[in-house]
């Protein structure tokens, strides 16, 4: 019964930094804006987070609609199940992904209606004019999500772009086949840009482009270093905020906007860590977010550890980024090819790092550096139970870690990123106490 | 009457799968596993290897996988990954796999360890089958003959490859052949044996896969079975079936499975080789831009979303009406996104064709066979009704 009030009525979280706290409004703004921006008659597009194509869209003025990102929004709000339980009813198993499944269901709904459903979060995901999806590596909700809303929007385009890297070998050094993957991606963003000229009838501006380009490095080198502040003890922000502060990373990039907010973050950790401001008063155990999706509708649980002296300084989920001059990218002045080999160099940035130690692998070795560079006494990872894309490993990470590196407590946590029907308070706050006992007795 | 000797051979080849792998390897065949209708096996042929694919085991449970695997991977994969850490596949000399599901892919690292080879080896297949895609995966081809090479310590000539395309094309040919006596009413073969004769045949080397088909095709070939009271006839879709289990239950049930739109079906063997010049384009063109899988994204044509249906599942249409098919099973395991997306937009083609369809979503496991059987009868009975 605990439970089922909690699910009603959630505590609010609260948030260590100004920054952190000014992105609900943030994002609710950036949603608004997309109906506004159909009023204009500007083009709008439906898109997936980390798909190479940021800089293309915001140099062709499109307007993106981060169809990830309202799922997760219906999530936090804890209203995600109506849409998921349209979707199921049209057939979709519930193990699918559910993001997916969120956004499925609530364009149906939106299309059967003529119009947003009653009450939809933050004013509702507008129809867009065009689709992006992606063939990546690591997800197949991202193509067949609009492929499958195409069946009800037969008029909206679709162009999937396919956005490989190549998979660690032990035994293969990426250079021997790295140009061949950046050729397909450049062959793939021109044959985007190409699709957006025809859909929009407006040529791309490469000088614009080209600035863009220049923006985002600048920003990836901006985020990198303001995240870096975090190894300071006491952390001055830790994973509970950075699930909020990552949303101009996400959704911003190739923004003045998202640039500026992170110039901001910085200057007030930088004050937090002169007035040793630290996320909890008597900081006792730093931890390692070592991945998975956050459960959405329950970022709280991060005030929980911290009521328990935790803190997360670091995390590997949505850190995605590494700072640019180290990927050594070839020089070149063509924006597209950058973003191909800044694609390719990024995937491929722990490669090296990882054949250097016997039965290392290269999310091992990035959760070692973290390990080291944070001070980190625990690592935590959250199955989602309806991802595969972002969790599979996840346990052998874990094992790997132990087995090559050092025995350190550890916490696996388990519900979903929306469907809160796979949480159970009760139980992840046994577990958090549990694993806190741990901690103590291992210090 | 049937010879019973080949039969009771591919049941035997069934039931002890690896059995024959194990015999080659110890007269000093390496063995090669691998995963999906997708990894190019001519290569490893080519190679001078013998292409073995890794298959679960729905009698066996998973007791050791989940220590290192996550119980959200597709069970199927679970399955074949718990069989690995229990040594079943140890006699594999290297692994391939293909960027086949997230479930193949995101495992990848975990099987590398699991299967206790220092050979293994990713082929990063594209999504998209446009031709910068088959471009790019031809490019992929050529690492991965590389890789082969290196293993075998061998070149691997034009020619050697060329033979190695034309056996898998004929041992493709020798299925559809076999796939040619479903289409008598009733069949002369079932859905039960074709599925274990395939099964049989991906354990095999190809040139014994093949000698295997032709004694199946001289034997059954021959045969004429009974007048009997007309039993529905079915198509099974979906991802990989490895096991007789499902097959077996709506036979049982008073249904005859006449064919299918599965990996390790016709997914595997229904397309071959263009020819061409380029010989690595070849077989680029067959795994990425003939083969239909739910895994590939295409750009269909058509300005209707009939048209559009019709040109993503026209070939199971076909199948319907070749087949004379006269209702559905549409199943995909649990957790498996690719296929999953796929089951309300299937339904809708099953039911523009006016074919009844029967959604089953699987856990890969003997424990789901009491309530499969009671789905499959009541709908079996609702065919039956509807046909009179």
């Amino acid at each position: 019964m605990a439970d089922l009030q909690e699910k009603a009525n959630p505590e609010k979280r609260s948030h260590a930094t100004r920054a952190a706290s000014k992105i609900a409004s943030m994002v609710k703004k950036s949603i608004c804006d997309t109906a506004k921006a159909r009023e204009k008659g500007k083009t709008l597009a439906y898109t997936f987070v980390y798909c190479c194509y940021d800089e293309i869209i915001r140099a062709m003025d499109i307007v993106p609609v981060w169809t990830e990102n309202y799922a997760g929004i219906c999530g936090a709000k804890r209203d995600a199940d109506r849409f998921i339980s349209k979707a199921v009813s049209m057939g979709f198993s519930r193990s699918l992904c559910t993001y997916a499944l969120c956004g499925i269901g609530f364009d149906k709904w939106r299309e059967e209606l003529g119009a947003m459903p009653l009450d939809a979060p933050w004013g509702g995901q507008v129809r867009p004019d065009l689709m992006l999806s992606s063939g990546q590596i690591i997800c197949e909700p991202r193509y067949k999500w609009y492929q499958t809303v195409q069946q009800y929007m037969p008029d909206v385009p679709i162009y999937t772009l396919d956005l490989p890297w190549p998979v660690y070998e032990e035994d293969m050094k990426v250079s021997e086949i790295e140009e061949y993957y950046v050729e397909y991606i450049q062959e793939e963003l021109h044959e985007l840009v190409s699709f957006l000229e025809k859909h929009t009838r407006r040529k791309m501006d490469w000088g614009r482009l080209s600035e863009v380009v220049d923006l985002s490095e600048k920003t990836w080198n901006l985020i990198w270093e303001t995240f870096e502040l975090r190894r300071a003890v006491p952390t001055p922000m830790d994973t509970g905020d950075a699930m909020n502060t990552m949303v101009p990373t996400m959704f911003m990039m190739g923004t003045q906007e998202g640039y500026d907010f992170y110039l901001e973050l910085k200057k007030e950790l930088e004050e937090k860590i002169r007035k040793k401001d630290g996320v909890v008063e008597h900081e006792k155990y730093r931890l390692l977010w070592g991945g998975g999706l956050p459960p959405w509708f329950a970022l709280n649980d991060f005030n929980y550890f911290n009521s328990k002296g935790a803190v997360f300084p670091v995390e590997v989920t949505y850190r995605n980024v590494e700072p640019v001059n180290e990927l050594k990218i070839p020089d070149s002045r063509d924006p597209i090819t950058r973003l191909a080999w800044r694609w390719v160099r990024y995937w491929t940035y722990w490669y090296d790092k990882a054949r250097k130690r016997p039965g290392s692998d290269p999310n091992v070795e990035r959760l070692i550096q973290y390990i080291e560079d944070y001070q980190i006494d625990g690592v935590v990872i959250h199955l989602a139970q309806s991802c595969r894309t972002m969790h599979l490993g996840l346990i052998w990470q874990l094992n790997q870690l132990k087995r090559i590196y050092k025995r350190i407590p550890s916490l696996i946590l388990e519900s979903d990123m929306i469907d809160i029907g796979q949480y159970s308070k009760v139980q992840t706050r046994n577990k958090i106490d549990a694993f806190i006992e741990l901690l103590e007795a291992t210090k | 009457m049937r010879k019973p000797d080949v039969l009771t051979r591919v049941k035997q080849y069934y039931q002890d799968y690896g059995r024959r792998a194990k015999d080659l390897r110890n007269a000093g065949l390496k063995i090669i596993g691998y995963f999906c209708s997708l990894t190019p096996v001519e290569l490893i042929t080519a190679a001078g290897f013998v292409p073995f694919r890794l298959r679960g085991d729905v009698k066996e449970p998973i007791t050791e996988g989940d220590t290192e695997l996550e119980s959200i991977a597709c069970p199927f994969v679970r399955s074949c990954f718990d069989l690995s850490l229990k040594r079943r596949y140890d006699f594999c000399d290297g692994l391939v796999v293909p960027h086949a599901c997230d479930s193949i892919t995101k495992a990848y690292p975990v099987w590398r360890d699991a299967m206790r080879t220092t050979h293994s080896h990713f082929i990063n297949l594209p999504h998209k089958a446009t031709d910068s895609s088959i471009k790019f995966f031809k490019n992929e081809l050529e690492t991965f003959k590389k890789w082969l090479e290196k293993l075998s310590q061998k070149a691997m000539s034009d020619e050697a490859l060329e033979a190695a395309v034309g056996l898998h094309d004929e041992n493709r040919r020798k299925v559809r052949s076999l796939y040619q006596l479903r289409k008598a009413d009733p069949p002369l073969i079932s859905g039960t044996e074709m599925n274990m004769i395939m099964v049989a045949g991906m354990g095999l080397p190809v040139y014994e896969s093949s000698e295997l088909f032709d004694e199946v095709l001289r034997t059954v070939k021959g045969t004429k079975k009974g007048i009997s009271k007309r039993r529905p006839r079915i198509i099974v879709s979906g991802p990989c079936l490895d096991h007789v289990g499902l097959i077996g239950l709506i036979e049982s049930a008073g249904a005859d499975v006449v064919v299918d739109d599965l990996c390790m079906g016709t997914r595997d063997c229904w397309r071959e080789t263009k020819p061409g010049d380029d010989i690595l384009w070849t077989v680029a063109d067959l795994y990425l831009g003939q083969i239909h899988c739910s895994r590939t994204y295409r750009e269909y044509s058509g300005e209707s979303l009939g048209e559009k249906m019709e040109s993503r599942f026209g070939e199971i249409g076909s199948f319907i009406n070749d087949f004379r098919v006269d209702g559905a099973i549409l199943f995909t395991y649990r957790f498996c996104d690719p296929f999953g997306f796929d089951v309300p937009a299937k339904k809708e083609y099953f039911s523009s064709l006016h074919i009844p369809a029967l959604f089953i979503e699987d856990g890969y496991g003997s424990g789901d066979a009491g309530r499969l059987q009671t789905r499959i009868q009541a709908f079996l009975e609702m065919i039956g009704d509807k046909n009179g």
